[in-house]
């Protein structure tokens, strides 16, 4: 019932939003930057900065000779594989972190070293582990999103108001139940505030992943292009890149959405 | 943290009333193994062991074990090779870290102050903040060439976002009616930035330099591991051109040491800097 | 002298509605008198006080004090803020020593001025403690310290004690009075207390909403020295006669709004 109070808003209120609003703000401010950089693109006539139109172009003819849906589809493989993994061992291992004191005192230090050091000086250890495979890359993309899922996950755990718990244990929930349906539940919105941080980093690791271990995927094409300097090239890949980074975030988005509902607006949007 | 777990357990697996006071009564020496201490060095023997086996047996051609490793590590450190490594990746550290932070700041500053220019500007930090920098390292190569320059600058890209966010966040927080308090002393837009502005948001400020700094040691790593092979980066390619997997490992080992010292060393200082925020009260940092 | 004549203010919200905060507010006060501003929630009392401090601008009318238009803030007013607003990281000498700082007073000058008030204050002992160290209405009495160091000739009170507890607040409420008889400034005042405004005031100000008007001004007759004897004075028969009547008032005030309202009776009020 809360939910539906806190999170009606008048249809012609939203519009209204839209148009003056931050979404305009942003649209002008792209526009703007759009036209200057092909101005400046036009102007300067230099290799490293083409001019939008010419990125377009040739991200237009990527687009038509098939090298952009290939290696998407491989990256996007790669980051459903290494997020996935991620999300499950950041959920379970933050979970345990917050909830017990010794699986705490074990791990924690360890993940926030991990969470904090240069993620990719591993990426030589699965290459020597795993060889030049999208192993080694789909490990990358899990050293990159995995720890920041953890912490947040176990934070939010942690977090859980006390008092939930108890009135659960009055009621004889057992510890199965009291993790299931009060702590998880309780803890989702901040828990998926870890999940999006999550996904922009398994981006940024699918893409550096596959620049090192060039073999496959947008990082490979972003690295060929560069080494062929062809600017118009790098900057029609990095589109593509920003494109899925910002849709894999929007979708987690949407899923938070759908799953926290009964979050009141108005702290969420702070 | 742990006291607030602690709570928790005592409750979750006793029975209730009356409260068992199950703590005191035990001997000492099983509460003193029952220490966070004891847990950690456990997951490190444990992991230590499992690398060792793993070397031992399964290892190829570039994995050692953990014991080679730590020779190797302690070889390297005797070496001048590593060490004029250390000076070169760190040159380009600190001088980008270091832009990050005189331009970042009042960057930030800015944008948390006056509501437009934020507003205009929100979706390049958006963007910024998930944009994998590394993909423009061939466009600065194409600029500024292989040099100590085209480094900085991708340092300072890698950090200035994190400053700037933060900076931003913690400008923004201000409370408004500190700002009227200063205002109705008759101060001026300086005196605001100086004395309420700047000191309000500095827990946030010194948080972003803390993860700037991370981020600019990972800018730091990436620019020498994916283009330009040289200093630290370059010899983790050159030990591994050569099959050397102790060396490489023992260069990985140092690149994290370092990492985390720089890292811990912010940490002190964000928590010096501001003893009166409530989060350095705790002693919990945030993130 | 404070002169307000004609003073109008319309506040334009984010989705373009227009709230009439003050219409044709005319209103003057005396030299060294205490005056208090009572009224129901929304109906302009912040907006005036802020005006009169020159924190805000106006639409139409004047203000002026002795005799010189208001044109922003300025060395013969200052303000105590209801949440405090006390630098937290500031100690409280450094606090209420904040207004003679920025006025450029040297530093053993405006310490020993600081120390003065707040020994006049009762604080004496807590001058390097920081604010997170005190109490509400330790806090206030920084903030009641910081406003009279610079020796204005105008303070303007936002209800300065609604955040603190009624006995800390009948606590203050007393040190208030006791310090305006000591230095005579002159004082503008706003509450949301009938008791408050009673006890403290020369004349109470009641104010009506939407639009924002005075709708009357009630001289109180109690005698003054009032801050000997207090409790005494809440007996007499005037307080409580005048007390009751500025009740009627205000009840008076709901009802006419309500009616012209409905939305109002659930708390909706926009
Ligand atoms: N910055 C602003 N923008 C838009 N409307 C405002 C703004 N400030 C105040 N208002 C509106 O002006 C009216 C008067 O506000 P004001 O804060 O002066 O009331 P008040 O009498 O101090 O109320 P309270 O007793 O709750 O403090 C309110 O309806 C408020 O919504
Ligand atoms: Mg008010």
């Amino acid at each position: 019932m809360t939910a539906l109070i806190t999170r009606a808003r008048p249809k012609s209120g939203l519009s209204k939003r839209l148009l003056n609003g931050r979404a305009s703000a942003s649209l002008i401010s792209l526009a703007v930057a759009g036209v200057l950089w092909e101005i400046v693109g036009q102007a300067a006539k230099v290799p490293f900065f083409p001019p939008l139109t010419a990125v377009l172009v040739e991200l237009w003819s990527m687009i038509t000779r098939g090298e952009i849906f290939g290696n998407l589809a491989t990256s996007l493989a790669n980051l459903v594989l290494g997020f996935g993994l991620s999300l499950i061992v950041g959920i379970v291992v933050g979970t345990a972190m917050g909830r017990y004191r010794r699986v705490n005192a074990a791990l924690g230090i360890y993940v926030y070293a991990l969470l904090t050091a240069p993620s990719l000086v591993f990426a030589p250890i699965f290459f020597s582990i795993l060889g030049a495979g999208q192993g080694s890359i789909v490990a990358v993309i899990f050293m990159y999103s995995a720890f920041i899922m953890i912490i947040n996950t176990a934070s939010a755990v942690e977090n859980v108001n006390p008092s939930l718990v108890e009135m659960g244990r009055s009621y004889g929930a057992n510890e199965w139940q009291i993790l299931t349906r009060i702590i998880l539940p309780a803890a989702a919105p901040m828990i998926f505030a870890g999940v999006r941080l999550g996904m922009g980093r398994a981006v940024t690791g699918m893409i550096n992943g596959e620049m090192f271990i060039a073999v496959v995927g947008l990082g490979r094409m972003v690295t060929v292009a560069g080494k062929s300097f062809d600017g118009a090239a790098v900057l029609a890949i990095l589109i593509v890149i920003i494109t899925v980074a910002l849709a894999a975030i929007a979708l987690v988005q949407f899923v938070d959405r759908r799953i926290t509902s009964w979050v009141p607006n108005t702290t969420k949007e702070s | 943290m742990t006291q607030r777990t602690a709570v928790l357990n005592t409750q979750t697996h006793t029975t209730p009333l009356p409260m068992p006071q199950r703590n005191p009564q035990r001997p000492a020496w099983i509460r003193a193994l029952d220490s966070n201490l004891t847990y950690q060095i456990g997951t490190f023997a444990l992991f230590a062991l499992a690398w060792q086996l793993y070397g031992t047996y399964w290892g190829g051609l570039l994995v050692p074990t953990f014991t080679e490793t730590v020779i190797a590590f302690v070889e390297l450190l005797g070496t001048g090779e590593f060490w004029e490594a250390m000076f070169i990746s760190n040159q380009a550290l600190f001088i980008g870290f270091a832009l990050s932070i005189i331009i970042g700041v009042p960057v930030g500053v800015l944008l948390g102050r006056f509501r437009t220019m934020e507003r205009y500007s929100d979706v390049y930090l958006n963007i910024l903040l998930v944009t994998p920098m590394a993909a423009i390292i061939p466009l600065l190569i194409m600029s500024v060439g292989f040099g100590l320059l085209s480094r900085v600058i991708l340092v300072t890209i890698f950090a200035i976002v994190m400053v700037i966010v933060n900076v931003r966040a913690g400008v923004r927080q201000v409370d408004p009616t500190l700002i009227q308090m200063a205002r109705s002393f008759g101060a001026s837009e300086r005196e605001i930035w100086f004395r309420v502005l700047i000191p309000g948001a500095l827990p946030s400020i010194m948080t972003g330099l803390r993860l700037g700094l991370g981020r600019a040691v990972t800018g730091m790593v990436i620019v020498e591991l994916l283009m330009v092979s040289l200093a630290l980066g370059g010899l983790i390619l050159e030990f591994r051109g050569m099959f050397n997997g102790p060396g490489l490992y023992a260069t990985i080992v140092a690149i994290l040491i370092e990492a985390l010292l720089l890292i811990s060393l912010a940490h002190w200082l964000e928590r010096k800097a501001a003893p009166w925020a409530p989060n350095n009260q705790k002693g919990r940092g945030s993130r | 002298m404070i002169e307000i004549t004609g003073l109008g203010k319309t506040f334009t919200g984010q989705d373009g509605s227009a709230v009439r905060a003050l219409d044709n507010v005319n209103l003057s006060v005396q030299d060294n008198e205490f005056l208090t501003v009572l009224g129901p929630s929304g109906c302009g009392k912040t907006t005036m006080l802020k005006m009169i401090a020159g924190l805000m601008p106006w639409d139409e009318g004047e203000i002026s004090i002795a005799g010189n238009p208001v044109r922003g803030p300025g060395p013969d007013r200052s303000m105590v803020f209801q949440n405090f607003a006390l630098l937290p990281w500031s100690t409280v000498l450094e606090n209420v020593a904040f207004g003679l700082r920025l006025r450029g007073v040297s530093k053993s000058e405006r310490e020993d001025r600081a120390r003065e008030l707040i020994s006049m204050v009762g604080l004496t002992g807590f001058e390097t403690k920081r604010p997170g160290e005190l109490s509400g209405g330790m806090q206030q009495r920084v903030g009641l310290a910081r406003a009279l160091a610079v020796e204005p000739k105008v303070l303007l009170m936002d209800e300065p004690f609604g955040a603190v507890d009624e006995q800390t607040r009948r606590l203050l409420q007393e040190e208030l009075l006791s310090i305006w008889e000591r230095t005579k400034v002159t004082v503008v005042f706003i509450t949301h207390s009938m008791e408050e405004a009673v006890l403290l005031g020369d004349r109470v100000v009641l104010m009506s909403a939407r639009p924002g008007q005075i709708s009357e001004i009630v001289p109180v007759p109690l005698e003054r020295p009032r801050s000997s004897d207090v409790g005494g004075l809440e007996r007499s028969k005037e307080y409580v006669e005048i007390t009751a009547y500025l009740w009627e008032r205000l009840r008076e005030m709901h009802d006419e709004h309500r009616a012209k309202n409905p939305a109002a009776l659930n708390g909706a009020g926009r």
